[in-house]
């Protein structure tokens, strides 16, 4: 091939140089590619809500001393005063020996009302705007057991709706918990007392536990939590219901701050038919162990998928 | 030379589309979150933990006033009042006691006041074997028809419990068949639900347009049981309160 050698020796072949020309034209591409990758990393200017140095580094809730910990409530303290401009009060309360939680709810008495949906949000701190909700009240037809036919986004204009029955399903404290044994860092476990506990400041919100749970019981906050400053609960449990963050999972647990001190969880105490009940099944007086002993039918929800939970559905009369 | 004009061909492309992209992005062209309508709050009033109507005991405990249940001050001492029936059977509430709704036991067999209230001595209550019991002490009564329902009552798995399931740390807070139940009308009155959960983005349905809707509809007919979602339930929460009031508020 005849060619120029001078052309030849500074084109896109040669090693040793290149050609102002073809510089310019990768480089342009070059810069254009660089503001394009910046442009996309644009929305990360707007990312707030970083976890302090202090929560950053702290230790597994398993292994902080009781001075460690005592210093995380406080670090707590002082973070939930700066955002809400209230002092509250962060509890690190452990599971009591000789108990075990369970939970008894007879869908012959649920009317499907959502008191104990909103009594929960009021209780345990969670975000209103987006909503975030713990339990969620399912509309079955009668005679069925089938969750395809289930609806919860029923609105009418009174409840209870003939032909149908109400079954409130939330974490069910499985004695075989599939979300615990997906979590990669362990940051959620269940306690000794049943309660499956989560560690907010250890969760890296991967959401493995959501996508295991067979109930959907497990809620994300996908965005920064908000709660208006007059509607915070400062009755606050480390594992309980002190506020989140933005990218942790959240979910029911039984109300760590009430029952851990003796009380009833809040959607029981609200619930205006009495269908809930809780209490400690190792206390052979106990509501729970009654109900578990004398009632005709109870079913552990979807069973069959052996997580044996500790939420137990029954009927009566 | 053929080759040349190819790569900066792709070369000028390329860096055309990255400088689209980086103007996409910068300007968030395709990611322009749609904010729903702001969720309403729950009235904190309308969860606490009371019960759906006010008894007699609580009024005692309350020291509310108590002269609806003075019955002698209409009544005359001594002298049971009678009792007048239609050709159905049916009891003729008298005017003066018009918020009594007879509604207690189905086939209208329970329609005789004094199945329960003691026409001797009004302020009491009568079990049919005798006893004769005071007013704001009637669980005994009710559960001498309703056996099984009083034995889960008195184990606790009847009924409304609050406080302390932990009788070490505090008191446990039960409630009496009357608290709950309307002695003269005992189903528990069905009430207006709470809203049901907001989506984080509008659902398709409240999102699509009319047009879209035509087209979704003709294809993908939505079925009967899950109904477009209104504009949520805003609107609804007064009535809500005032049915609320209402129902607490009512003696019995």
């Amino acid at each position: 091939m005849p060619a120029n050698p001078s052309q030849s020796n500074a084109g896109p072949g040669s090693n040793d140089s290149i050609s102002r020309r073809s510089f310019l034209r990768t480089s342009a591409v070059f810069a254009s590619g660089l503001a394009a990758l910046a442009a996309s990393l644009e929305p990360l200017r707007h990312l707030k809500d970083f976890p302090s140095t202090e929560q950053f580094l702290q230790k597994y809730y398993k292994e902080l001393s009781p001075a460690e910990m005592a210093k995380v409530l406080k670090r707590i303290e002082d973070e939930v005063e700066r955002q809400y401009g209230l002092r509250p009060q962060v509890k690190d309360l452990r599971p009591m020996d000789g108990v075990e939680f369970v939970y008894a709810l007879n869908l012959t008495r649920c009317i499907g009302c959502r008191k104990c949906v909103h009594a929960c949000v009021a209780e345990n701190n969670q975000s209103r705007e987006p909503e975030i909700q713990y339990i969620r009240v399912l509309r079955l037809p009668h005679g069925s057991m089938d969750m395809e036919k289930a609806e919860h986004n029923y609105n009418p204009e009174s409840v209870p709706e003939k032909g149908f029955f109400y079954m409130p399903v939330q974490c069910q404290h499985c004695k075989n918990p599939p979300c615990v044994k997906v979590c990669p860092v362990h940051a959620t476990w269940q306690e000794t007392d049943g309660i499956t506990v989560i560690d907010y400041d250890w969760c890296i919100g991967c959401r493995y536990c959501e996508a295991a749970c067979p109930y959907w019981a497990r809620r994300f906050n996908f965005t920064k939590p908000s709660i208006p400053k007059d509607r915070v609960n400062l009755n606050m449990a480390y594992l309980g219901d002190r506020p989140r963050r933005q990218g942790v999972m959240e979910k029911c647990h039984f109300c760590i701050q009430r029952t851990r001190a003796g009380r009833y969880p809040a959607c029981l105490e609200v619930c205006p038919v009495g269908a809930r009940k809780f209490g400690n099944i190792l206390d052979p007086n106990s509501e729970v162990s009654y109900i578990l002993r004398t009632k005709r039918v109870f079913i552990q929800l979807k069973e069959e998928l052996g997580t044996s939970p500790r939420f137990f559905y029954y009927f009566d009369v | 030379m053929n080759d040349q004009a190819k790569t900066s061909a792709v070369l000028f492309s390329l860096s055309l589309m990255f400088l689209a992209l980086s103007l996409a992005f910068a300007r968030h062209l395709w990611e322009h979150p749609q904010p729903g309508p702001p969720v309403p709050l729950v009235d904190p009033a309308l969860l606490a933990p009371t019960t759906i109507r006010t008894s007699y005991p609580q009024l005692i405990r309350l020291k509310a006033d108590l002269s609806d249940f003075d019955c002698y001050g209409c009544h005359e001492k001594g002298k049971p009042p009678t009792l007048r029936f239609d050709t159905n059977q049916n009891i003729i509430v008298p005017k003066e006691h018009s918020d009594v709704v007879m509604g207690h036991g189905r086939h209208n067999r329970n329609n005789n006041c004094f199945n329960c209230h003691d026409e001797h001595n009004l302020l009491l209550l009568q079990v049919r074997d005798g006893r004769e019991i005071k007013l704001e002490e009637s669980p005994p009564l009710c559960g001498s028809c309703h056996g099984p329902t009083y034995r889960d009552w008195e184990a606790g798995a009847h009924g409304r419990t609050g406080g302390y399931w932990n009788r070490a740390a505090g008191e446990l807070k039960r409630q009496i068949c009357v608290d709950c139940h309307n002695p003269h009308s005992p189903k528990i009155p069905s009430r207006t639900p709470f809203p049901p959960p907001h989506p984080l983005r509008p659902t398709q349905e409240q999102a699509r347009t009319p047009h879209a809707s035509r087209l979704l509809s003709s294809s993908f007919p939505p079925p009967s049981s899950s109904p477009v979602l209104p504009e949520f339930s805003i609107t609804r929460t007064t009535p809500r309160t005032s049915e609320q009031a209402h129902v607490t508020l009512s003696p019995f």
